[in-house]
């Protein structure tokens, strides 16, 4: 068993995070189609004025008026904090950096062990805020089932059990194969799951024409 | 017949939803349950911030539960979604989440399976209906 989890099992959750993710995305891809403008989009910026810093830095806080950064700063940053970490605690650890270097001959640039050991423990601080928040305000306790804890936890569970390896807190060995099956468990989730709002923001956010586009969108779905 | 126990063409409304299911049930499960969307609904606004009004809490109990059933319930149940998709929006379509949800095509179909079973406000009760 600890063979599996510490062998095949890693590639094969690999195998189905990407395939998982390709699948998906393509299946909402063939559900779209190209977008034909009735009204062709006004160009985004006719006129570059002569600006100061200043008048550009104003202009910035004015364009997030009426936007979740003014009516939710605390969470906002909070959730853009959190998932930068969740991302980039994994790829630029340096111990994964060296697994992968063994196994494939490549590898990722890897951050001080220092930096990524914050960032991990501001990825559990991060769960801990969004646990408490789901249980402490009442909007989101009112929508909030015992899957969004689960997921919480698949979530944190890799991070944790990384975190408690690298400072040998626990048996060393059992919190290693813990790490591996909770990271193994975690992409396996990802494509099938409200994680794969990891993909699916994007599509959504940068691919569709509709109204909650950053940009014009080229795809109606 | 009286208009609770009237039967319900549970066929129907099973086709309807597996006609969309590719897009509505990716929608529903791409719903983070963030609570984020709240604000950007006046009902929700307009009533002391009950939870009730928000975006998300509406296509969860409505489509969400329509899915989660298969389709299979009874009118009752269609009556207790009426309230919801017709009292609680009025697809405005201003309702914004950040992940993408469009909350407003959810509602709308919510809508189509409500009236496809003859569930729909009559004109009487839009009368006396107060939103605000």
């Amino acid at each position: 068993m600890v063979e599996l989890i510490e062998g095949p099992l890693v590639w094969i959750a690999l195998l189905i995070f990407v395939l998982g993710l390709l699948f998906e995305g393509r299946q909402f891809l063939g559900m779209t189609r190209k977008k034909v403008w009735v009204y062709p989009p006004l160009p985004s910026s006719p006129k570059k004025e002569e600006q100061g810093w200043d008048r550009w830095i104003r202009s910035c806080f004015a364009s997030l008026r009426g936007t979740l950064w003014r009516t939710d700063p605390v969470i906002m940053v909070g959730t853009t904090v959190f998932h930068i970490c969740v991302v980039a605690t994994p790829l630029f650890l340096l111990g994964h950096n060296l697994l992968l270097q063994q196994a494939i001959g490549v590898s990722l640039g890897s951050l001080p062990e220092v930096i990524t050991d914050g960032l991990a423990l501001i990825v559990l601080i991060g769960v801990v805020f969004f646990a408490g928040r789901r249980l402490l305000v009442r909007r989101v306790r009112a929508i909030t089932t015992g899957y969004d804890y689960m997921m919480l936890g698949i979530v944190a569970a890799p991070f944790a059990t990384g975190f408690f390896a690298y400072h040998q807190i626990f048996d060393y060995r059992t919190i290693m194969i813990l790490h591996l099956l909770s990271g193994e468990v975690l992409l396996i989730a990802l494509p099938f799951t409200k994680l794969a709002h990891m993909l699916f923001f994007f599509l959504y956010r940068f691919l569709i024409g509709s109204e909650y586009s950053f940009t014009r969108g080229t795809r109606t779905w | 017949m009286d208009e609770e126990t009237k039967p319900v063409d549970t066929e129907t409304i099973a086709e309807m939803l597996k006609g969309k299911k590719a897009r509505m049930k990716r929608y529903l499960s791409h719903c983070v349950h963030c609570s984020l969307c709240a604000e950007s609904c006046f009902l929700y606004m307009a009533h002391d911030k009950d939870p009730q009004y928000m975006p998300s809490y509406k296509v969860i109990q409505s489509l969400g539960r329509l899915y989660k059933k298969r389709g299979k319930v009874d009118r009752r149940f269609l009556m207790e979604i009426k309230g919801i998709v017709w009292n609680h929006c009025v697809l405005c379509g201003r309702c914004y989440c950040p992940i993408g949800v469009h909350v407003p095509s959810m509602i709308a179909f919510a809508r189509s399976i409500c009236r496809s079973q003859g569930v729909y406000p009559d004109t009487e009760e839009g009368r006396v209906e107060s939103w605000l």
